[in-house]
């Protein structure tokens, strides 16, 4: 299905010939809310290509439009404005969801089904042949660690185990795509640090994940690229490792420096009008850089005025 | 690697109808089943002690199948609307339509789905029934023969192949009712509004006959209201077709090839609803 130059594409900023798992081009989305023909806009001309064989972060304050750019890309919503492809596939149409593993955030599923019998379900309903069935469907349940708790019903399933069952039949059909919206929700942090193993796991195999959290720490471990969506609009978007890196400060990781040769180099960069700040290495947060583009953005908003 | 299309299957659509079929019977939607068996015995049992005079194997027989007939009518449109709009929103409110409507699912799939489940609720209900009350008619034609021989000398049985097409074409006016049911559910916002629209619109279905009958007889009144009248009986099935229960039990007895019609004015029904329902909920935001 994907050749292997698509899954070996640089993690640095989509060039033009990289291929794009999902391409969002000026999407608009407006919600009708109260009598008056009011609207509100939960997302706000956004362009966004997620280059093939990457894990795509979306970030974003709560209500800042990430569930609602999923379910445009899944075509589970229709945008106001703009258009959304997967793979090349207009969202509108039922061949763009073929190859793609969803998990809704705050999953809820049908309560009178068995835990395996649901990833059963929708494994067949994503066409898992017959023969395989069984096998995939224990085998995926006991990558999010239900083994134990197949055979319960749904209904009776804690809030960490309805995220870990929905990431079963997210995967079951081993799909290229993968969109998981706050997997790491309500789930213990063995589960998470799982989770996480098992991103980097599905990107070794060539697959793209999109994936939308606030636990901004997992999403540096995990991402490639990150978006920051804040009321729609898209604030700012980049490589994580670009973004992390600081530009007007170097960091010389230098194995076990004697502190005679460091007071040389204090000197030797004193006689060139430098200091040496630290000696710690210097490494911004991701989560600072979240809160600062977000004050930023709600900065501008007060200048420019309502 | 996108150039594979996906059609319409009738597998998914069959996965989605035994999904929601079984639901039901998880949801334990059928207990109702044996408190209405219980009653309907009991019902038999008390009219076996009405007088229906000295001739009265036919009549009794006749009544009791009417009875019968009747709480499968009643309890079966209940049922329909109810089970219907219920399966349908149980999807939608729990969020679990987005996680279906995620894979590569049809909302077609998704409608016909949903409809072949509740259809084949409604459809155990009508067997469980329509089999017990032709056990009922069964035991009660025995004894009524052992008592006094002569009794269906002039017809009067009930056979069970009419008891089965009577209320096998109930089953299926019940799967034009779950349409369009359906097709109200699809763009209704509550469950609560698609059941009340449910019943009007089983209520026109029932009456639009009568009134396109009684208005063609005055022919007098107001062009508006003509024009209304002919508008119903155009859109809108005539669910007094499906009533074959005045021909059981005659000497002429059923007429197959119009219980083949009724059947067929059912399908078409079905099929029109269930396009419409498609279309309508084709772009329904989830
Ligand atoms: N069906 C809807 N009708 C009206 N408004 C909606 C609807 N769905 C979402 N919204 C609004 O759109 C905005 C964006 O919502 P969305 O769920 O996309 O946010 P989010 O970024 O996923 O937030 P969170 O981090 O809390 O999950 C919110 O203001 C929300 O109230
Ligand atoms: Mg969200």
């Amino acid at each position: 299905m994907t050749t292997a130059a698509e899954a070996s594409v640089p993690a640095a900023a989509p060039s033009s010939g990289a291929p794009v798992a999902i391409d969002l081009c000026g999407v608009t989305k407006d919600f009708p809310v109260g009598l008056r023909g009011l609207k509100l806009r939960a997302v706000d001309n956004l362009s966004l290509a997620v280059p093939a064989g990457q894990v795509f972060g979306l970030l974003g304050p709560n209500g800042s439009g990430k569930s609602t750019t999923i379910k445009i890309v899944l075509g589970l919503l229709e945008p106001t404005a703009g258009t959304c492809r997967v793979v090349g596939v207009p969202s509108a149409q039922v061949e763009s969801r073929r190859n793609v593993g969803y998990l809704p955030e705050a999953p809820y599923f049908y309560r009178y089904l068995s835990g395996a019998e649901l990833v059963r379900f929708y494994a067949r309903v994503c066409g898992v042949p017959r023969q395989r069935l069984d096998a995939r469907v224990r085998e995926v349940l006991d990558w999010v660690g239900l083994t134990g708790a197949a055979a319960r019903r749904v209904g009776t399933y804690s809030k960490g185990m309805l995220q870990r069952v929905g990431l079963a039949q997210a995967l079951v059909h081993d799909p290229r795509l993968v969109i998981l919206d706050e997997p790491t929700a309500g789930v213990d942090p063995a589960g998470s640090a799982e989770i996480s193993s098992m991103i980097l796991r599905l990107k070794s195999e060539g697959r793209t994940v999109l994936i939308t959290s606030h636990l901004l720490a997992q999403i540096e471990d995990v991402c490639d690229r990150i978006a920051i969506l804040d009321r729609g609009r898209l604030i700012l978007e980049g490589a994580v490792a670009e973004l992390v890196g600081r530009r007007d400060r170097q960091a010389l990781i230098v194995e076990a420096l004697p502190p005679g040769e460091l007071a040389e180099l204090r000197v030797w960069l004193a006689a060139r009008g430098r200091a040496l700040e630290s000696v710690e290495q210097p490494r911004a947060r991701l989560d600072e850089i979240f809160l600062r583009e977000v004050a930023r953005a709600g900065d501008g908003r007060k200048e420019a005025g309502p | 690697m996108n150039s594979m299309a996906v059609p319409f299957s009738f597998a998914r659509t069959s996965l989605i109808a035994g999904n929601t079929f079984l639901e039901a019977v998880r949801q334990r939607l059928f207990l109702f089943l044996v408190l209405l068996a219980v009653a309907l015995v009991a019902g038999a049992r008390f009219f076996h002690e009405f007088d229906f005079g000295p001739d009265g194997g036919v009549p009794e027989l006749k009544f009791l199948f009417d009875f019968g007939l009747g709480a499968l009518i009643f309890f079966g449109s209940t049922l329909t609307i109810t089970a219907t709009a219920q399966l349908f929103f149980s999807e939608i409110e729990n969020r679990t339509a987005l996680t279906l409507l995620a894979k590569p699912v049809w909302r077609a799939e998704f409608v016909f789905g949903k409809f072949l489940g509740a259809w084949a609720v409604v459809g155990v209900f009508c067997a469980l029934l329509t089999g017990l009350l032709a056990v009922l008619l069964w035991f009660r034609t025995g004894a009524i023969l052992a008592a006094n021989p002569g009794a269906f000398l002039h017809g009067g049985r009930i056979g069970l192949g009419d008891i089965a097409i009577v209320c096998g074409l109930q089953w299926l006016k019940f799967g034009v009712l779950a349409m369009m049911t359906l097709l109200v559910s699809s763009f209704s916002g509550t469950n609560l509004f698609s059941v009340v629209m449910g019943f009007f619109v089983l209520v026109i279905c029932h009456l639009q006959a009568f009134a396109h009958q009684a208005y063609t007889r005055v022919e007098a009144s107001s062009v508006a209201l003509g024009l209304m009248i002919e508008t119903l009986a155009r859109v809108f099935p005539d669910f007094q077709f499906f009533n074959l229960a005045d021909k059981v039990g005659t000497e002429a007895g059923l007429d197959a090839g119009l219980a083949l019609r009724v059947a067929a004015y059912a399908l078409a029904y079905i099929l029109v609803f269930g396009f419409l329902a498609v279309f309508s909920f084709r772009r329904r935001e989830i």
